[in-house]
């Protein structure tokens, strides 16, 4: 094979949400030369632009809200698995991260007194989520970042370029080949080191609130350049999600704190599963409490349950007017009727194991965002999501510019990993096979929303670990119909390669965890173990190991 | 089943497109793009990502005005076809693909 064309850069940075944005804008003005990638197009791909809300600390908090307050909520959710030292930094660095994006331009939304509206969150014991651009806080900070991104000459951006993997020279992580769609070339970005921030797993479900990037990509680059992962079983379902239509299937229904929850028997059946919260209680308690009434015959045809929000309408229609709109225009309306809910896939706790400055086991290689596994545990509070992009994204991208890179060019015509050899040569022979890829991605989220969902079984989680393996076997009986630029095709391809990985390290994971813990439920083993313990993925030469680690600080 | 009339005006192409699409009851533009990706042609290019009207990156020309595809129902104009075609400004990379 010919060589690549190399690209220089100091920082390299996969996936432009708003962790990925973030380190681009900390790094840039500590001086690094940054290059921020996404496979779609920079800034409006990935999971924040759906974000309504972020929890915060600031001058608008209530009396009563503290660093101490905040980060008790954040580790009697975690379920014991939440490391202390991410939780810390969480709750200490998140006033300082809005002050800076307010200083760039952020502007929170307000109340009828001017003040900044702050609104109470499932979780969270005070009051303290806020927002921007009326109900749209991921849109407003990425648009907030892009802005200071353009103004860093520094910091260049370049959409439309997919990541195959991550190469290493002695040990060090030193760059990345990635494919760019818009001329169907592979290229090697040589860097001193790389940021994964790439978002979640959604995608690897039939239905997700996530967009159509979150194929997992980050958690299949960093197993195979060295590095491990945590607690990947822990997938969190937002609880009460559209089943109907099709079209917004997946779409979150934030206030359902504002709403009540029937089953098909017109049951309000969380008064037997929270009595004291009901509805208004954390994801992971709904979302087994709405799996449990579907899976025991309560629910309806399409395998939902009802929601009734006509008691609280005003609230719903001032707090959250974007979904409102969006259940009007598709012909729900919530003042009579009852929107047909159940989980969707929604965000993985788990991912890349790192430190608090997103630094991963392997030199050079760092990690913040969704991607990111330690922080929420076993169960991620609403509305902490963003506020771990901007905090751990900024310490990622200050953490990064301090390294010290390799100045020996990687090689750069010889791929590391089985799959991008595999891919290459696929391109080289498109039509030797039978499946098209999209048709393995629908294969692989069927497997996993059968098997691997709210409820799981050892019997189901077996069955998927050997339907996963069938699906990696035909990974290389793809056919690729369409190989032109800006091949749908070839993105899916790939796409796939990253999700079968990640794919067989959730259900790995979740085949180690022998309990019932946060998001994570089998009914072969319903209860809370005694002891704590972290699950953890690692590749080595291709293969797959599992094992387990103790949590710090003891157990819980 | 009944079916839809889509017409795209690819970018770079002197020819408009026509397929016979499946139609469902409630179903948006993007949902008869990806139709068309899946079981007419599987070089179709365009982009989407949210499905919820937040990000725009599915903004395209339905029936001749600008509009987000994941928002559209797809209807057929008059004329009886439902016509998508790439946003004018800018440059077009592929099909209903702009340069973002």
């Amino acid at each position: 094979m010919k060589s690549m064309e190399v690209i220089k850069t100091n920082i390299l940075i996969i996936g432009s949400g708003a962790a990925g944005l973030v380190a681009s804008v900390y790094a840039g003005q500590a001086g690094a030369d940054v290059f921020v990638i996404d496979k779609g197009a920079v800034g409006k791909s990935g999971s924040t632009v759906g974000a309504v809300q972020i929890a915060s600390l600031g001058a608008w908090s209530q009396p009563e809200d503290s660093v101490e307050n905040y980060l008790n909520d954040i580790k009697e959710s975690g379920r014991g698995l939440s490391d202390p030292e991410l939780m810390n930094i969480l709750a200490n660095d998140l006033s300082t991260r809005l002050e800076d994006l307010i200083d760039w331009g952020l502007k929170l939304d307000l109340d009828e007194n001017k003040e900044v509206a702050v609104f109470p969150t499932a979780g969270h014991s005070v009051p303290r989520s806020v927002s921007a651009r009326k109900g749209k806080m991921g849109l407003a900070i990425v648009q907030t970042l892009i802005r200071k991104v353009n103004s860093m000459d520094n910091v260049r951006k370049w959409s439309d370029v997919i990541t195959l993997e991550l190469v290493k020279t002695s040990g060090h992580i030193c760059g990345a080949i990635v494919f760019d769609q818009k001329t169907n070339t592979p290229y090697l970005i040589h860097s001193n080191a790389v940021i994964l921030a790439t978002g979640g797993i959604g995608q690897l479900y039939p239905i997700t609130s996530n967009p159509a990037q979150t194929t997992g990509d980050g958690f299949s680059l960093g197993l195979a350049a060295g590095a491990s992962l945590i607690d990947m079983e822990q997938v969190q379902f937002y609880p009460v999600s559209l089943v109907t239509p099709h079209s917004i299937a997946g779409l979150c229904i934030s206030f359902y704190h504002y709403s009540k929850l029937y089953n098909s028997r017109g049951e309000r059946f969380m008064t037997a599963y929270e009595p004291e919260f009901l509805e208004n209680t954390t994801r992971d308690k709904l979302a087994i409490a709405i799996a449990t009434e579907i899976a025991t015959g309560r629910g309806t045809s399409r395998g939902g349950v009802y929601l009734d929000a006509s008691g609280e309408l005003d609230k719903v229609k001032k707090e959250f007017p974007h979904e409102f709109t969006l259940c009007t225009d598709r012909g729900i309306d919530l003042a009579k009727d009852r929107a047909e809910i159940g989980p969707a896939a929604h965000f993985i706790m788990g991912g890349i194991q790192a430190d608090g400055d997103g630094a991963t086991t392997v030199p050079g290689l760092y990690v913040a965002g969704e991607t990111a596994g330690g922080l929420h545990g076993g169960n991620r509070l609403g509305n902490n999501a963003l506020s771990e992009c901007i905090v751990f994204g900024a310490r990622a991208g200050l953490a990064a510019t301090a390294v010290e890179g390799i100045t020996s060019a990687p090689p750069s015509n010889s791929p590391q990993s089985k799959m991008t050899d595999l891919f290459l040569k696929k391109i080289q022979s498109p039509t030797n096979g039978h499946i098209r890829p999209h048709e393995l991605k629908e294969k692989l989220q069927g497997i996993l929303g059968e098997n691997v969902g709210v409820i799981r079984t050892n019997e189901s989680l077996g069955k998927a670990l050997q339907q996963l393996k069938e699906v990696e076997v035909e990974l290389e009986q793809v056919k690729l119909s369409s190989t032109g630029v800006y091949s749908r095709e070839i993105l899916d391809f790939i796409e796939a390669g990253h999700m079968v990985r990640t794919a067989q390290a959730i259900v790995g994971a979740a085949i180690q965890r022998k309990e019932s813990r946060g998001a994570h439920f089998t009914t072969d083993y319903p209860q809370m173990s005694s002891e704590t313990y972290h699950t953890i993925v690692k590749l080595d030469d291709e293969t797959m190991e599992f094992g387990t680690s103790p949590v710090k600080g003891g157990d819980r | 089943m009944e079916k839809l009339s889509v017409k795209i005006e690819r970018a770079n192409s002197e020819v408009v497109d026509l397929f016979e699409v499946d139609y469902t009851k409630e179903m948006t533009v993007l949902e008869a793009l990806e139709e068309i990706y899946r079981h007419h042609d599987p070089s179709l290019a365009y982009r989407f990502s949210c499905r919820t009207g937040l990000c725009a990156t599915c903004m395209m020309i339905i029936n001749g005005k600008p509009g987000l595809s994941c928002m559209k129902l797809a209807e057929p104009s008059t004329n009886g076809f439902l016509t998508l075609a790439p946003l004018p400004k800018g440059s077009t990379i592929k099909d209903l693909v702009k340069e973002l």
